[in-house]
């Protein structure tokens, strides 16, 4: 049985982590709620985006624009995937780690060559050590900087796609779906998505203004710009989130433990009067006995 | 057919307008088009300048700051960096920007698409600094 002194220290350590835990709650909320009005304000910008990204791509011929190109077999995949740069935000970064680990034993094998590239410190540093081609990771990325980090990174991608060294480009990042769900999407950036259509309702081309050329350089890299933006800004918040939810089991779970250490504590304790009361009791006893003879 | 026009404004912080309208005057890169009901699809690229829009007979205008306006299904998106409000602008810095790039532009020696560029921002400035009428 631990003394009373040894559960004293410890009671009065756990304390000092649950203040620790709490507190971080708090402040990662107040980020959640940050970045959760940025987020919610630039979901309907990206979605216009992508609607006229899908539209172009569906009206226009491939030939028309070197993003526009659907490279008949995909061979070559660049994948893009976001962690967090810091952890305490419990399965966050294990969880999207383990499916991009599960992906590359499956059906990343049809591909005969994948690239990766890294958003955030954790990701890189679990896939530091394997056998596959980093082509770049980024880490520190904070409000200020995100903006050219996307913008960066879409260049680059556009670049590889161009050149026809890679075929195909995928986002892997958690999908901010509430504050206390988060869903790992897998994201195709590039060939771009078609709408779907039928046969009675093919779509018009449209009226370019000023010329065809000018308004597809000007809409696709923006629009692959828009989308990588806003996978970061999915992936920090669905951070903020995930942080606030371990934040909090951790404070509960520090709770409980701290109960169970104060009845520890006091059993321990009464254990210790009882013993002395004992030990005094007999030796009155046994002096009274001595006495009386 | 419907009688309105879907129109949405977007910036990247801020859904702007989302109403449903009678007519849209935007500011093409070839110069004002209007938007009616059963317009075919266009897409085009915006300049700075004055969006123009009449809900229930009513006028109404914001200042966009260029981007990109799709038409289609009697709806338009545009989609734009930045929204002006007239109070929140500075004139006189803006002013100041104009004079600067013009003092740029006169000896000037790139190529048509930076003189583009640059002349969209001299635009911007200039409407900014309320020389320019939208």
């Amino acid at each position: 049985m631990p003394s009373l002194k040894q559960i004293r220290t410890k009671v009065s350590s756990v304390k000092g982590t649950r203040r620790i835990m709490s507190a971080m709650k708090l402040i990662s909320a107040v980020k959640l709620q940050r970045a959760q009005n940025l987020l919610l304000s630039y979901r309907p910008y990206s979605d216009a985006y992508e609607g006229i990204a899908k539209s172009l791509a569906t009206r226009c011929d491939p030939e028309w624009h070197p993003l526009l190109k659907r490279p008949e077999e995909s061979k070559k995949l660049h994948l893009v995937f976001m962690t967090s740069d810091r952890g305490l935000c419990g399965s966050f970064n294990s969880n999207i780690i383990r499916k991009i680990d599960t992906f590359l034993v499956t059906d990343a094998k049809k591909y005969e060559l994948v690239k990766l590239s890294f958003l955030g410190r954790r990701g890189r540093d679990h896939f530091a050590r394997r056998e596959f081609q980093v082509s770049n990771s980024f880490i520190g990325i904070t409000e200020k900087n995100i903006t050219s980090i996307a913008k960066e990174i879409s260049t680059e991608v556009t670049e590889e796609f161009i050149k026809g060294e890679v075929d195909e480009v995928m986002l892997v990042y958690n999908y901010f779906k509430s504050a206390i769900s988060h869903v790992i999407t897998f994201k195709k950036l590039l060939p771009l998505e078609q709408e779907e259509t039928d046969e009675e309702n093919t779509p018009i081309d449209y009226l370019y203004e000023p010329n065809r050329k000018d308004v597809l350089d000007y809409v696709l890299p923006k629009y692959l710009e828009v989308s990588m933006e806003r996978a970061i800004f999915e992936s920090a918040t669905s951070e903020q989130a995930a942080r606030m939810t371990a934040m909090e089991n951790a404070t509960r779970n520090a709770d409980e433990v701290l109960r169970k250490l104060t009845l520890l504590f006091n059993k321990t304790r009464q254990a210790q009067i009882t013993r002395e009361l004992m030990d005094i009791v007999n030796g009155t006893e046994a002096l009274r006995k001595g006495g009386s003879e | 057919m419907a009688d309105t026009i879907k129109l949405q404004v977007i910036t990247p912080t801020k859904l702007v307008v989302d109403e449903e309208v009678e007519e849209v005057v935007a500011p093409g890169e070839l110069g004002e088009f209007g938007v009616l009901v059963g317009h075919i699809p266009l897409i085009t690229t915006i300049v700075p300048g004055e969006l123009k829009y009449k809900k229930d007979g009513v006028d109404r205008s914001i200042i966009i700051t260029g981007g990109v306006a799709d038409v289609r299904d009697d709806k338009v998106n545009v989609l734009t960096d930045n929204v002006l409000t007239p109070d929140k602008v500075d004139t006189e810095a803006s002013r100041k920007e104009a004079e600067a790039i013009l003092e740029e532009l006169k000896d000037f020696g790139g190529d048509e698409k930076e003189f583009k560029e640059i002349e969209k921002r001299l635009r911007l400035a200039q409407i900014k600094a309320g020389i320019r009428q939208v």
